[in-house]
């Protein structure tokens, strides 16, 4: 079988793997300043598509990592072929695709290393990965990079309402500032997306090209590697913008201008970090850690374990299950050129199928904004109003109770239940009840049962 | 296995502290454009540039982070 050929596979397979990330990861960075109205759509997406472009030349720690550490090529090690990494790469491109149409949460890096991983044990036995780098540069930074990101988004939170707290005599709205600084510190989730995950490809194209024996073992990417990688992510982000603009409205997560600002900090400063240190992280998820960390940070918050539940599953599942697939892909490749053009198939059917899922426009609450987006449906944050209706309805009760025959009464339970249609209408009402919701602010504060100070920012971001 | 623990806490640290930079000079920013607006006539120039002295702090902050890790300019 001609290696130029497979080599030549691999390179356009990796980068197209490669735009789907960045298709599939702009709502990341971008769709909660596009939701504030802090930047227009179509700027939105074209800063997310340059920063893209322009993280990917930043460093190559990354793609040092996953072409020189993670399987033991050249001497000493095992000898990896260009069909191991063929088989990978189609292991990671539909175990994406399948999770993408089932509208499970999961990382498209981890499926990337999945694949990998079961393609070369299959290849070449055990001894093929090198286990160490596995749990130090990728399962360790899974794990510990999210809860770093979330508990820092947590205090950035805090901080953030707390250094902007003013008295309630005080005139004009404190946090609209917040909604221009999102603007900065998506552009800088979007270019550290760039630094972590177009590395990804570089590595893989890298790994062929010495596994091919078209460059020296132990070297970095080189600059043409670099630059389709950096245009294909860009064009990905570009692509999968309209995507979003289409589906907005279709019922984002409520996030503040300052939790956003504190949130999107976070992610950036947590990315950035650890693609300088070269650990392959999934910037999907670390996003999720922000913005639930930040969800945490403000007052009223609630974790909806359920949701917690579903998402950790996902993300548990994916490096093991495109492990499974780029395995078996690894034993069809195997069977010789038959076998390759079985594999090449089989991707070629679930990429249309993507393509025509991707083409009918449909969005349910499974497949809606992004990853991030449904991690952030883990925190449930009371509404302002609602918090002071519940505790008006106590107070309520207990004059109820002391004034003397007792009526039943609903329970604060129920009133203080987040039902989604009520939750919207409610929020199309905001405008109209703000009057008698601060009415109801002074009462209750006079009960004391309730603290007035996050909600304060609710009549700029409308 | 050699797993390398100080680089966790690298990234653990400085992530903490260039968050919280960030975050917290950019929102002094935004609460003294606030108070700027309340203050009187002849004291908000001050306000207001001691606001854009927070956000420059808070850029440089930014853009330092990033001169770290480039290796280019090194």
């Amino acid at each position: 079988m001609d290696l130029t050929f497979i080599v030549a596979l691999v390179v356009v397979l990796a980068l197209f793997f490669d735009f789907t990330n960045g298709f599939h990861d702009t709502a990341n960075a971008m769709a909660t300043p596009i939701a504030t109205g802090a930047i227009k759509p179509k700027t939105a997406v074209a800063l997310a598509a340059v920063l893209n472009l322009v993280g990917a030349f930043l460093s190559t720690e990354v793609a040092k990592t996953v072409s020189g550490g993670l399987i033991r090529e050249g001497e000493g090690g095992i000898q990896i072929t260009p069909l191991m990494i063929f088989a990978g790469l189609i292991g990671a491109i539909v175990w994406n695709i399948i999770t993408w149409l089932l509208g499970l949460p999961s990382s498209s890096s981890h499926a990337l290393f999945g694949g990998l991983i079961g393609a070369a044990i299959v290849g070449a036995g055990f001894q093929a990965v090198d286990y160490g780098v596995v749990v130090s540069k990728v399962l360790l930074p899974a794990i510990l990079a999210p809860l770093i990101a979330g508990t820092v988004a947590y205090l950035a939170t805090k901080l953030a309402y707390w250094i902007t707290k003013r008295d309630e005599s005080a005139s004009s709205p404190k946090r609209g500032g917040f909604r221009y600084g999102q603007i900065f510190s998506s552009s800088l989730v979007a270019l550290a997306h760039g630094t972590n995950d177009a590395q990804k490809t570089m590595g893989v194209i890298t790994l062929v090209l010495i596994a091919g024996g078209f460059q020296a073992a132990g070297t970095g990417p080189e600059f043409w590697v670099i630059l389709s990688c950096a245009l294909a992510i860009a064009i990905g982000t570009y692509s999968g913008g309209w995507r979003i603009i289409r589906t907005m409205g279709s019922g984002l997560t409520e996030v503040k201008p300052a939790q956003g600002f504190a949130a999107e900090s976070s992610t950036a400063s947590a990315i950035l970090a650890s693609s300088h240190l070269g650990f392959a992280l999934s910037t999907t998820q670390v996003a999720s850690g922000s913005v639930i960390g930040s969800g945490l940070g403000r007052k009223g918050a609630k974790v909806r374990w359920d949701t917690a539940g579903r998402i950790g599953i996902g993300w548990l599942l994916t490096l093991p299950a495109a492990g499974g697939i780029g395995a078996l892909a690894a034993f069809i490749a195997h069977l010789g050129m038959v076998g390759v053009v079985i594999d090449a198939v089989a991707g070629a059917v679930v990429i249309g199928l993507m393509y025509i899922r991707s083409k009918r426009n449909q969005i349910g609450h499974d497949n809606a904004i992004s990853d991030v987006d449904q991690a952030g449906e883990i925190v449930r944050i009371k509404r302002k109003k609602k918090r002071k209706a519940t505790a008006k309805k106590r107070a309520k009760q207990l004059a109820a109770l002391s004034a003397g025959p007792l009526e039943p009464t609903a329970s604060p339970e129920e009133a203080g239940r987040p039902d989604q249609v009520a939750g919207r209408k409610q929020a199309g009402l905001k405008q109209a009840g703000r009057k008698q919701a601060t009415a109801a602010a002074a009462r209750a504060a006079k009960i004391g049962t309730t603290s007035n100070q996050d909600g304060t920012d609710e009549g700029v971001e409308r | 296995m050699n797993i390398d623990w100080l680089a966790f806490l690298i990234v653990a640290v400085a992530t903490l502290v260039s968050a919280l930079l960030v975050v917290g000079s950019y929102g002094l920013g935004v609460r003294l454009l606030a108070v700027a607006s309340d203050a009187p006539e002849s004291r908000r120039p001050a306000y207001r540039g001691l606001a854009y002295l927070s956000f420059a702090v808070a850029a440089v902050a930014v853009g330092y982070g990033i001169y770290l890790i480039v290796p280019a300019f090194h």
